[in-house]
């Protein structure tokens, strides 16, 4: 090895030594420095030990240290407070704490604290000492001593009950609320910012035809909904084009009306939603209207129907207050009245037409006020002074609450009817009086006229009586023409007067039962041996006159007696219900009626057979009676066989 | 049989002529005091001490009427017991209602034929005979 080999290394050496003197020295700094500083660390531990200590007696959460086992070593005042326990007093184990409930929970979280070392967010129900459950909320880690191992646990245990019960309500008000839109009358959509359904309704699947459940349409697109829905809607284009318009301004817009092509009417309104000033959605809701659209529209149609009925009817209507006082007519009162309507509003009209001093009006005001509507006759003067008589139909005018309010009365002017009534009635009287008189004339003239008949006779029979010696046989024969002369004229005035006399007016009108009219008639009239009658159905009730019925069948049977040439005579009766007409006949064998004869047989005078005890009048008679009963009389006949006489009464 | 003292109020002769032929034909003792309407028969009734006891009545009469005479008798209050039996031809339903209604004691129909009438006042006057009558 070279010296300068060796020099280098002495030098090296040498600096080596240095270093290390001087490392030495640092170290030995190092070390006091450490020591210092550990010094002041054990200082600032116990400090902060004690601080801590502060902390978590004062904390406002209540801590808890419990030991493996799960007695409690330490409860802080909060926990104290929270739990009801002193501990100081009486040892607690965690366990009974627990809600029986929530015991299982307590468990799992447990093992989670013993393996993982902590738990957090534990949200469970406890016991108090009092037994009042309490909702807390624990985060809790395990203590260790300084060889790592697990000596106890500790925990900051939060009571959360009311929070809790604050949380439950709002659930349980969202759910209403929920359950409010769910089934709410309107249909409703609330969209995003992005056009994205956050909530809608049955009633909008309803109305918009969407065949789902409304949950389901939560988080779709409605950026193409209305080119899909235009379809339902009368006017497809201006449906879409007014959704773009309200989406582009973003303004409330309320009571948008819609027509669907169904018939159906919507009302639509747009709200967007705005939070702190930035826009966040919208909500359209859609309502049926199509009910009060219709319901206004007809009744608005109602309205103007009556008004044009009020303004053009020909019956004057006048609408008052409870004073009397007119508020409204229409043009035919106008002219019903004579006056103008500015001469009309406001007045009385009491005063203005009544000639009666407003008596009669203020009497049917009354009623007015008491609800009660009629009619009545008013006699009145118009402008001109010309006295009418209206007749008058009067109801209440009521307002919305249901008070009277004045009257409405319609006016027709009858006056025309009223004098044609007058001189109807005038003509009825006159013709009854004159009627009367004929009857009276009649009698008198029936009397007249037979009084004579009645000297006649006695005179001719004292004649013959005086006589009896001086009379040759021709000149008594002479007396006996005379008095069968006189017969016949007797029988000529009874016809007459009984002809006149057949009139409605002295008819009487009640049941009459022919079965036991013409059995009592067959009892009193002459019918010869030779001569059959038959019955051939039970004859039936009519309405009538039984007196007069009994002159019908009595003529009847009488004449077929008194024409009967045969041997043996028949005379059939029967009767064939017709509907609302019996039909009565009368049929015999006897002589006969010529065909140019049927009509003329009923005519009075036209006696065919002129005879002793055929005075001419008794068909006439028939025929007025049965006309006079609402029936027709007519005859079927063969001449030398017999004749069938029918006629019909009302059933 | 009482003997009878009957008031005719007829204006007709004849008729007159007939009651007393046929009483006088029928052999009867009843007397027969004639006036010829309302009005005379009215004096005769106020000799109240000779008053008739049964009046035969005819309606058609000129001056005061059968009804009328008929209405001042029953308004009399001795006149109107006395029977009075209308006599007439008028078979007028009113008439026989309206004289019925103010009180009368027959209604008797003069028939046509004479004989026919003789045999009704032969009847009329033989039911009257047998009645009680008031005289005072």
């Amino acid at each position: 090895m070279s010296q300068d080999q060796i020099d280098i290394l002495k030098r090296a050496l040498e600096r080596e030594k240095q270093a290390r003197k001087a490392a030495e020295k640092i170290l030995e700094e190092k070390s006091r420095e450490l020591y210092q500083t550990s010094q002041k660390l054990e200082l600032l531990l116990d400090e902060k030990s004690s601080q801590l200590q502060g902390v978590f007696e004062n904390i406002v959460d209540a801590y808890v240290v419990m030991d493996l086992n799960g007695d409690v070593l330490k409860f802080n005042e909060a926990a104290a407070r929270l739990f009801g326990y002193d501990i100081e007093q009486e040892p607690v184990n965690v366990i009974k704490l627990i809600y029986k409930e929530d015991y299982e929970y307590a468990m799992v979280s447990y093992m989670e604290l013993q393996s993982k070392g902590f738990f957090k967010d534990y949200e469970a129900r406890v016991y108090t000492k009092s037994g009042e459950v309490k909702w807390v909320h624990i985060n809790a880690s395990i203590v260790y001593n300084r060889d790592k191992t697990p000596i106890a646990a500790q925990g900051i245990v939060r009571d959360i009950t009311e929070q809790k019960i604050a949380a439950e309500s709002l659930l349980r008000s969202e759910s209403r609320l929920a359950s409010l839109i769910v089934n709410l009358d309107s249909a409703v959509l609330l969209e995003d910012e992005n056009r994205k359904i956050v909530l809608t309704n049955k009633k909008f699947c309803d109305v918009f035809n969407i065949p789902v459940d409304p949950d389901q349409l939560k988080g779709q697109d409605c950026s193409g909904a209305a080119e899909q829905s235009k379809t339902l809607f009368e006017d497809e284009d201006n449906f879409v084009n007014r959704i773009n318009e309200v989406l582009e301004k973003r303004q409330t817009v309320l009571g948008d009306e819609l027509v669907m092509k169904n018939g159906k009417i919507l009302e639509r309104d747009f709200v967007p939603i705005i939070k702190d000033g930035i826009y966040r959605g919208h909500l359209w809701t859609y309502r049926d209207i199509t009910l009060q659209k219709n319901y206004s529209e007809s009744l608005e149609k109602q309205k103007q129907k009556y008004s044009s009925i009020i303004a053009n009817m020909n019956l004057g209507l006048v609408e008052v207050n409870n004073d009397d006082e007119i508020l409204m007519v229409n043009q035919s009162f106008l002219e019903i009245s004579g006056y103008t309507e500015e001469e009309l509003i406001g007045k009385k009209g009491g005063k203005l037409f009544s000639i009666d001093d407003g008596k009669t009006i203020s009497e049917e005001n009354l009623k007015r006020q008491k609800g009660e509507s009629n009619s009545y006759e008013l006699k009145v003067k118009n402008k001109h002074g010309d006295v009418r008589y209206w007749l008058i139909s009067g109801a209440p005018n009521y307002n919305l609450n249901g008070e009277v309010i004045g009257s409405i009365g319609i006016h027709l002017d009858i006056t025309d009817l009223k004098s044609l009534e007058y001189q109807k009635e005038k003509l009825l009287q006159k013709l009854e009086k004159s009627n009367d008189e004929l009857q009276e004339y009649a009698h008198i003239v029936s009397h007249d006229l037979k009084s004579p008949l009645r000297s006649i006779d006695a005179l001719v029979s004292w004649l013959r009586e005086d006589n009896k010696e001086k009379l040759d046989a021709a000149s008594l024969q002479n007396l006996d023409l005379i008095q069968t002369t006189l017969e016949k004229m007797e029988q000529l005035i009874s016809d007459v007067l009984n002809y006149s006399s057949v009139s409605a007016d002295n008819s009487e009108n009640a049941e009459v039962d022919i079965e036991s009219l013409v059995a009592d008639l067959l009892k009193i009239l002459y019918i010869p041996e030779h001569i059959n009658v038959t019955i051939h159905n039970v004859l039936p009730k009519v309405m009538g006159d039984q007196i007069k019925l009994q002159q019908v069948f009595q003529n009847l049977i009488s004449n077929a007696v008194k024409f009967n040439d045969k041997d043996n005579g028949l005379i059939e009766i029967d009767v064939a219900d017709e509907g609302k007409y019996y039909r009565f006949s009368i049929k015999d064998n006897g002589i006969g009626i010529e065909p140019q004869f049927h009509d003329k047989v009923f005519k009075i005078f036209h006696s065919l057979k002129k005879s002793k005890d055929s005075s001419g009048i008794g068909l006439s008679i028939v025929k007025k009676i049965v006309n006079l009963h609402q029936g027709k009389i007519w005859l079927e006949s063969e001449l030398g066989s017999g004749t069938i006489f029918y006629f019909t009464l009302k059933k | 049989m009482n003997k009878l003292k009957v008031l005719l109020i007829e204006d007709d002769m004849i008729e007159v002529m007939k009651l007393n032929r046929a009483t006088s034909s029928l052999q009867l003792n009843h007397t027969i005091i004639e006036a010829n309407n309302g009005e005379d028969a009215l004096k005769l009734l106020e000799q109240k001490d000779k008053l008739p006891d049964i009046i035969l009545l005819d309606l058609n009469m000129p001056k005061i009427n059968g009804i009328e005479f008929l209405k001042i008798l029953k308004s009399d209050s001795r006149l109107k017991y006395i029977p009075t039996i209308i006599l007439t031809t008028s078979n007028n339903q009113r008439d026989l209602l309206e004289c019925f209604n103010i009180g009368i004691a027959g209604y008797v129909l003069k028939p046509l034929k004479y004989e026919e009438y003789v045999s009704k006042i032969e009847k009329l006057l033989a039911y009257w005979s047998i009645n009680e009558l008031i005289t005072t």
